[in-house]
């Protein structure tokens, strides 16, 4: 078996970080190898390096054998090099062959587009490695699992044998992360390479052949997946034991908190996105909200939290009817949340951690008298909101983007806690963590339940939502799939629900 | 009832030949700015310097015209004029990164202290200059279709640069849906990324469209100047750039929506004038008709999307 690629000795510097410090990274031809690490462990910057978008202060890299020099991104293109990015880059109102072809395309009589071999092309790619598209499709009316497939015969169409692919499966339900694993051996089997940055576990052990770990810069481990397993990988990636399942006692539900009954709420596009939903969540318990992203969670929970108006429908906390409601007069019966931008709606990214923690209690007291703030004691109720939360920073007065994805998370963790919330919603709230801080996130979250909030965790993670509810409904295009206790629930029943699948049974019984 | 006083006075008023012929001609500007517009908002930029384009074009046109006693000089002047100031609008704000809007705003302030100067510098006159000198563009008849009655009249007889504009909306569409480039442009438009890691120059393809918008604009100004009568007057754009604007979002950023609703422009301006003939408002008002109309045709252009979205709603409130 000859290399593929061979990176060595690659080191880039960003202002005030080592990204890669010394890395070596050796991907034999037709592997599937997986990179694995934390975030800021540097996978990103070595694949970005290897795919022309940065360029390393060091190292040197080998394609095939061969030493190349790749300054820009269509040098590594020309090379066979690809890459489908987390974020898909792709053009919403283009058909699917014409976001292949964008670029390159056939021409006719040399200034006019050639539309029918744009179109023949693509089938011609898209049958010889099996990977079924309708070419005349727009993007924006396709499910992510599809654009995805676009994305990977965009690589293919230039040519490339070695692809890159960044967390593909952050996106996909279950079912489409099976398809995509089929698709990923069909293009092995073709001879092609594949470089598969992921951190989870499970998909690395499930698909790869050899495993690269990285943290802090650094390599830290190349093995075999055969020869290795999810505790010592976990291990190799934070740096020491990590708890990858939640410990918890039994929940003691106590009484219905949130209740809400025939909810109808309409997204941004003015479709409807919750269409009928009811559910109950006691207090002392863990009501997790299963479901593929964009089927309607995040519109459910603006429409809780008040940032979207309800079509129709109850929601009530606590008894009180919340719909005619602010977001402060909600904020104030009892309701806590932790949204799913925490960039965009977590923090104020330009205010110091300091502040950041009393956006949610400025107005009154302890932190204001009257009209004007009290500056002592947001001080001390920054400090000590630092330490019980372990937020790593410099200081209170560092602003909100200095910090790091993990710490900010805590921020708002410690804001929307420290508020002794009733109904506690958290939303996402572990989405691009490292697993450090995803366990202590975690924790917290228990911690609330077990002070006696109601929980409401909404995530695209089913090992998330499995490890920490009590109760698991699942959203499926806006309704509610099913619901079961935490306890009974298996991967693949909750797969099929979120597949929008209910006729071959319970989750209970398909999981079996 | 008897209705045919209503058609009496639309045909006195709008639906002649002379209303119509006026409505294309007064359109034509309104086309080439609203081209100017959809070429760098279909491109991602947000370009409101076309007013000062236009007047640069308008002034570079008589110049032309003038001192080489061409029309076609005019025209060639003034496209050049504007590649100069589509380059240096696209230098500073692409390269150099000044804002946008700032750097439009500039564009279109400096356009109109130039021109002021320019004309009392150069012609030694204030205000407006006009001189036998200066040569129009000829009328062009078509030869056949001018002998066709009614058809002959509406089509036939119009200076180059109207039927130019009639063959850019058409080359516009050809260029967006046909070419490989204007693949490239909307790509670049809608998600400049995607674009950027298929190997497509970003900057190149914005700056092209910014040099594009500037001879379109400035097509329009010399239609201005050198169209009917051949002179330049102070401030002659006349808000035709922010006319352009809006006939481009109006017209959904298609070249023959913006081709389509110019008219509409066209023929309200043209009704203005006739009015104005009848005594009947007082003239001030009636000059602002076309721009009245233009923010009635926004309004309701908003509220019928507004309206759309709203019976969305409730459709889909019913099938729930």
């Amino acid at each position: 078996m000859t290399t593929a690629v061979e990176m060595l000795g690659i080191r880039k510097v960003f202002p005030g970080v080592v990204a890669n410090d010394n890395v070596n990274l050796s991907v034999e031809e037709g592997e599937i190898h997986a990179l694995i690490g934390e975030n800021g462990a540097g996978k990103s910057t070595l694949m970005n390096v290897l795919f022309g978008l940065h360029h390393p202060e060091a190292g040197v890299i080998k394609i095939r054998g061969k030493e190349v020099h790749i300054r820009k991104n269509a040098d590594a293109i020309a090379l066979g090099i690809g890459m489908v990015h987390q974020k898909f880059k792709l053009v919403p109102s283009f058909t699917v062959a014409e976001n292949i072809t964008l670029g390159s395309e056939p021409r006719h009589r040399g200034i006019f587009l050639d539309r029918k071999a744009v179109h023949d092309n693509v089938m011609e790619i898209s049958r010889r490695f099996g990977l079924q598209i309708s070419p005349d499709a727009r993007i924006q009316d396709l499910p992510v699992g599809v654009q995805q497939r676009v994305e990977i015969l965009k690589a293919l169409y230039r040519q490339a044998d070695i692809l890159i692919l960044d967390e593909p499966t952050a996106v996909l339900t279950p079912k489409e992360t099976r398809d995509l694993f089929g698709v990923i051996r069909s293009l092995v089997a073709n001879g092609k390479t594949v470089i598969f940055i992921t951190h989870k576990l499970r998909e690395v052990m499930e698909i790869s052949d050899r495993v690269t770990a990285m943290r802090d810069g650094k390599v830290v481990g190349v093995t075999k997946t055969t020869e290795t397993n999810p505790t010592q990988l976990a291990r190799m990636m934070v740096g020491r034991d990590v708890l990858l399942r939640v410990t918890k006692t039994e929940a003691q539900p106590k009484d219905v908190v949130l209740q809400i009954r025939d909810l109808h709420v309409f997204d941004d596009r003015n479709l409807k996105a919750v269409q009928g939903v009811s559910f109950d969540v006691r207090a002392g318990e863990i009501l997790g909200i299963a479901g593929v992203e964009g089927n309607g969670q995040r519109e459910l929970v603006e429409a809780i939290v008040g940032l979207r108006p309800a079509w129709n429908g109850e929601i009530q906390v606590k008894a009180q009817n919340l719909t005619t409601l602010n977001i402060r007069q909600r904020r104030e019966v009892g309701v806590s949340c932790v949204p799913e931008d925490r960039y965009v709606r977590g923090v104020a990214l330009p205010a110091s951690i300091e502040d950041n923690l009393i956006v949610n209690n400025y107005f009154k007291p302890p932190i204001a008298q009257g009209p004007l703030l009290k500056p002592d004691v947001i001080a001390r109720h920054a400090q000590e909101l630092i330490e019980t939360f372990d937020v790593r920073t410099p200081s209170k007065d560092v602003p909100a983007y200095a910090l790091s994805g993990g710490n900010l998370q805590k921020v708002v963790l410690a804001r929307e806690l420290s508020a002794q919330p009733d109904l506690f919603i958290a939303a996402q709230p572990t989405r691009g963590l490292d697993i450090g801080s995803i366990e202590f996130v975690h924790r917290r979250i228990v911690e609330a339940r077990d002070r006696g909030a109601a929980v409401l965790l909404v995530s695209a993670e089913l090992e998330e939502i499995m490890s920490l509810s009590d109760r698991i409904v699942v959203l499926y295009e806006g309704k509610i799939m099913g619901a079961i206790e935490g306890a009974r629930a298996t991967e693949e029943g909750l797969g099929l629900w979120m597949a929008g699948i209910t006729s071959e049974g319970s989750p209970e019984a398909a999981g079996h | 009832m008897d209705f045919s006083w209503i058609l009496d006075i639309l045909q006195r008023y709008v639906f002649n030949i002379a209303n119509l012929q006026g409505m294309l001609r007064l359109a034509t500007p309104v086309v080439l700015a609203g081209l100017c517009a959809l070429i760098t908002s279909r491109a991602g930029i947000l370009n409101i310097a076309g007013e000062g384009m236009i007047l640069f074009g308008a002034w570079f046109g008589v110049a032309g015209s003038y001192f080489f006693r061409s029309a076609w000089m005019g025209l060639l002047a003034a496209m050049l004029s504007g590649l100069v100031v589509g380059g240096l609008f696209a230098l500073f704000s692409l390269k150099f990164r000044a804002h946008i809007i700032i750097m439009g705003i500039a564009i279109n302030i400096f356009a109109n202290s130039a021109t002021i100067f320019l004309t009392r510098e150069v012609f030694g006159v204030a205000g407006a200059f006009s001189d036998p000198n200066i040569a129009g563009l000829p009328p062009i008849e078509i030869p056949i279709l001018k002998d066709i009655p009614v058809l002959g009249p509406l089509l036939s007889g119009y200076t180059f640069i109207v039927y130019l504009a009639w063959i850019l909306v058409a080359l516009t569409y050809v260029f967006l849906y046909r070419t490989p480039w204007g693949l490239h442009l909307r790509a670049v438009g809608e998600n400049p990324q995607a674009a950027e890691t298929l190997g497509i120059n970003v900057q190149r393809v914005r700056f092209g469209a910014v040099m594009a918008s500037g001879v379109f604009a400035s097509l329009a100004g010399v239609y201005l100047s050198l169209g009917h009568l051949q002179m330049f007057t102070e401030q002659m754009a006349a808000g035709r750039g922010f006319i352009g604007m809006a006939v481009n979002t109006f017209g959904g950023g298609e070249p023959v929506g913006v081709f389509l609703s110019s008219l509409l422009f066209g023929i309200v301006e043209t009704i203005g004038w006739r009015l104005q003939g009848e005594r009947i408002m007082p003239v001030y008002f009636i000059s602002m008709l076309p721009y009245l109309a233009t923010l009635a045709a926004l309004t309701i252009f908003t509220l019928r999307k507004q309206q759309a979205k709203k019976a969305a709603l409730e459709r889909a409130a019913r099938e729930a």
